[in-house]
């Protein structure tokens, strides 16, 4: 029995996988998600061992779902679609698991199969990752996050800085402050946010001003005065980036 | 009574000539008052030799000539205006005046009086918008009748002496003024006669050509092909009544229709010299059978005896192929079928222009069609198959219902042909569709529909109102997480100059603005389709407030539609 989380924006598209694959006996249901930011916070907080994700949904596709989640950490992804002529091109192209809408059983068998033994030859040995970029989007569009009981779309280029704490990654815009579904190291990855600190990013567009500090690290001021903490090591490197000379 | 004969005598020989004449293409232009100066000059030489003709013609009596000198001068006139009417009454005159005799300078003032007179009356008509009427033999016999009494009297107020004028007079008058009143009646009952063929040949002429024009139009906007070819070959053989009657395109025969259609098969290369020269320079060639021989390059054993080949041109002069007329070998060609041919050439040049941008008009609008069903997004039917097979399990109610409103859906796609629709059928289409996205889309979506029932019953272009609807979920509510909303509102706005016909599609998604605002192919499609219809001040308008609603609005005039 493996771990599956179902995310279709559909409501009878989620009931029929969730029934099929309840059929099989071989895995385990353990949630079914409306939409990509709701999936992503259950992948963050529920682990599975593979996700069912459709592509087309609201305001977070599940391409860019997937391109939100660090491929260190990645769970099986069988991707599911009722129709896109692109996608499935791509899809055969990296023999990347794929379903078609309607689900036909067997199909969904030689998947569940294909999965099962990948997944055992995991616990053996370090199977090479399966590399999903070919389809996904290299920058973010948005940003999930999550505030109180509401989500909420950040457009990057708003966030002036994010850092790494104990209660997650928060992002900080000129004037709000937002946890983020997100591990900084995507944040990095996917936006135009640089590391300027083992727990922080800056946006490069927001710096007002590089304060140089005795011991030769130093701190930037955004353009709305918030702050952050620049570490030795990367100091050099937004130095060189703005091309001043250390 | 002698002088009587003998002057009727001079007359009829005078006539002969006159009606020899009008068998000559010179008496054309004297048919038709033109005013032109071609007309006024060929009016001058051939009156002014009348005149002439006449004096000779005249009979010497008694120191002087009786004539038929005023027939010439009155009819110069008449028929050329007062200035030709003076001149060739002067030239007339100074010719009879150079014969000398005691009536000479009489007779030349009451030659150029006569022409002055006929000409009058030619401006008198003229500014009566009557001018027809110096036509009438009656007319011209009253005014020569008045010019040659008019005559009479200057003989005797200028002949000197008075006693000899006098005497002349009582003998040459009622002679002269008979057979110069007769005659110039008779020679324009003459004219008349010409003018009258010519018009009957004219009228026969504009109304074969017309009957054909009006038969054959249209015929071409299937395109200039062996079907539409036949049709207009048939219509142009009944008309002209020729022997045969062949299209052809630039390689073989389209349509052949009368004598010899034996041998003359549709689809057969072209193999005559004459078409192929008419092909190649563009012009026309004729075979008459007579002087250049005409022999059928298919069979030897042919009836056909001569040929007429015109080619069809294209606007830009390129040949698109040729018709053909055939005359069989004891008939000749008649002129007016020759040049009605000619005619018919450029009339079906042009049908064949018109033809093909109608066709192409109407290829655009049925592919335009074609496009909005080929609309029909995989996405949606896949999808929708998918929400199907997972309702049947639970509810197989709910799964038969949805297979009938999509198969409704698809059914209404499939009526390609219909270009309008009330708007309750477009409503009906626009059920079956949302019912669907409904049942997939769930709690997250919220149709409210809201149209004046009056104007259910009206007209609109099909797929108006679907392609919108389709475009407010599939690029709108579809795109949001929390519930999708749309209204349908149908309303009568009145305006000071018209009342509209309003039809919006509004969505909560406001995606519009942010889209770029490209309107898809389906919308454009849409847009067109009633500008064409209503006019350009018509069709969508698109608006919309980011992240708040995107409005989709039709308009449309309600006066048309009664019209309809």
């Amino acid at each position: 029995m493996f771990k599956v989380i179902i995310i279709d924006d559909e409501h009878y598209a989620r009931e029929e996988l969730n029934e099929l694959l309840e059929e099989t006996k071989l895995v385990e249901v353990i949630a079914q998600c409306a939409n990509a930011i709701e999936g992503l916070k259950a992948i963050h907080s529920l682990k599975p061992d593979v996700v069912f994700l459709d592509i087309h949904m609201p305001q977070v596709t599940g391409l860019e779902l997937l391109s939100m989640l660090d491929p260190d950490n990645m769970p099986k992804v069988v991707f599911v679609t009722a129709y896109d002529e692109y996608a499935v091109k791509a899809f055969e192209d990296n023999a990347f698991d794929y379903l078609l809408k309607p689900v036909e059983s067997q199909r969904l068998h030689k998947t569940l199969a294909r999965i099962k033994s990948s997944l055992e030859l995991d616990k053996i040995q370090q199977t090479e990752k399966i590399d999903y970029s070919p389809v996904l989007n290299h920058k973010l569009e948005l940003i999930p996050c999550s505030g109180f009981n509401r989500i909420l779309l950040l457009e990057p280029n708003k966030i002036e800085i994010a850092m790494s704490e104990q209660t997650g990654v928060h992002l900080l815009t000129d004037s709000d402050k937002f946890t983020a579904s997100l591990s900084l190291k995507i944040l990095e990855e996917k936006t135009e946010l640089i590391r300027c600190h083992r727990q922080y990013l800056i946006n490069p567009t927001c710096i007002r001003e590089i304060k140089l500090l005795d011991n030769g690290s130093a701190e930037i001021i955004t353009r709305s005065l918030h702050h952050a903490p620049v570490s030795r090591r990367y100091l050099k490197l937004i130095k060189d980036r703005f091309g001043l000379i250390s | 009574m002698d002088l009587v004969l003998l002057l009727l005598q001079q007359l009829s020989v005078y006539l002969v000539i006159a009606y020899l004449l009008s068998k000559t293409p010179l008496f054309i232009p004297l048919t038709f008052i033109s005013g032109r100066k071609s007309h006024r000059i060929a009016c001058y030489v051939l009156f002014s030799s009348f005149c002439i003709l006449g004096t000779y013609f005249g009979l010497s009596i008694e120191n002087a000539i009786a004539n038929t000198r005023a027939i010439g001068a009155v009819m110069g006139g008449l028929l050329g205006g007062p200035l030709v009417g003076f001149a060739v009454g002067l030239t007339g005159g100074l010719h009879r005046y150079s014969m000398g005799g005691f009536t000479d300078i009489a007779c030349a003032i009451s030659t150029t009086t006569e022409g002055l007179i006929g000409g009058l009356l030619h401006l008198y008509y003229l500014r009566k918008g009557k001018i027809d009427n110096i036509f009438k033999p009656s007319v011209v016999l009253s005014i020569t009748l008045f010019a040659e009494i008019m005559q009479m009297l200057i003989i005797l107020l200028v002949a000197k002496p008075f006693d000899q004028a006098w005497l002349l007079v009582q003998s040459i008058a009622i002679p002269m003024i008979l057979a110069n009143s007769v005659g110039a009646a008779l020679f324009m009952s003459i004219i008349q006669d010409k003018k009258a063929i010519f018009e009957k040949n004219y009228t026969a002429f504009s109304n074969k050509a017309l009957r054909i024009a009006q038969r054959s139009v249209g015929v071409f906007s299937q395109g200039f092909n062996a079907v539409s070819c036949k049709k207009i070959a048939a219509i142009i053989y009944q008309e002209t009544g020729v022997g045969a009657v062949s299209i052809t395109d630039r390689d073989k025969i389209l349509a052949f229709i009368g004598v010899g259609d034996d041998h003359h098969v549709c689809g057969t290369v072209i193999s005559s010299d004459y078409t192929i020269q008419a092909i190649e320079h563009g012009e026309i060639t004729y075979a008459d059978g007579y002087e250049m021989a005409y022999q059928c390059s298919i069979s030897p054993s042919c009836k056909l005896g001569s040929v007429l080949v015109i080619p069809l041109l294209e606007a830009d002069g390129r040949v698109l192929g040729t018709i053909k007329l055939y005359e069989p070998k004891q008939k000749l060609f008649s002129t007016l079928n020759r040049s009605l041919g000619e005619g018919l050439a450029k009339l079906l040049s042009n049908q064949i222009l018109a033809g093909r941008y109608i066709q192409q008009q109407n290829l655009l609008n049925q592919s335009e069609i074609r496009l909005l069903h080929a609309q029909v997004n995989p996405h949606f039917l896949f999808n929708t198959l998918n929400t199907i097979s997972a309702v049947t399990r639970k509810d197989p109610h709910k799964a038969r219902k949805l297979i009938q409103h999509l198969s409704q859906f698809f059914r209404s796609n499939l009526k390609q042909n219909i270009e309008q629709v009330t708007v309750q059928e477009e409503l009906d289409h626009v059920q079956a569709y949302l019912q669907i996205e409904l049942a997939r889309f769930e709690e997250r979506l919220c149709v409210d529909i809201n149209i004046d029932e009056h104007l259910l019953v009206l007209n609109i272009p099909t797929f108006t109102l679907q392609p919108l609807i389709e475009n407010a979920i599939k690029h709108g509510t579809s795109t949001l997480l929390e519930k999708g909303e749309i209204n349908i509102n149908g309303y009568f706005s009145k305006t000071n100059k018209e009342t509209l016909v309003i039809l919006e599609v509004i969505d909560n998604a406001g995606n519009y603005c942010k889209d770029g605002k490209n309107i898809g192919l389906g919308l454009q499609i849409v847009d067109k389709r009633l500008k064409n219809k209503y006019g350009p001040q018509y069709g969508l308008v698109m608006s919309c407030k980011t992240g708040i609603y995107t409005k989709a609005m039709i308009s449309f005039p309600l006066i048309n539609q009664q019209a309809k």
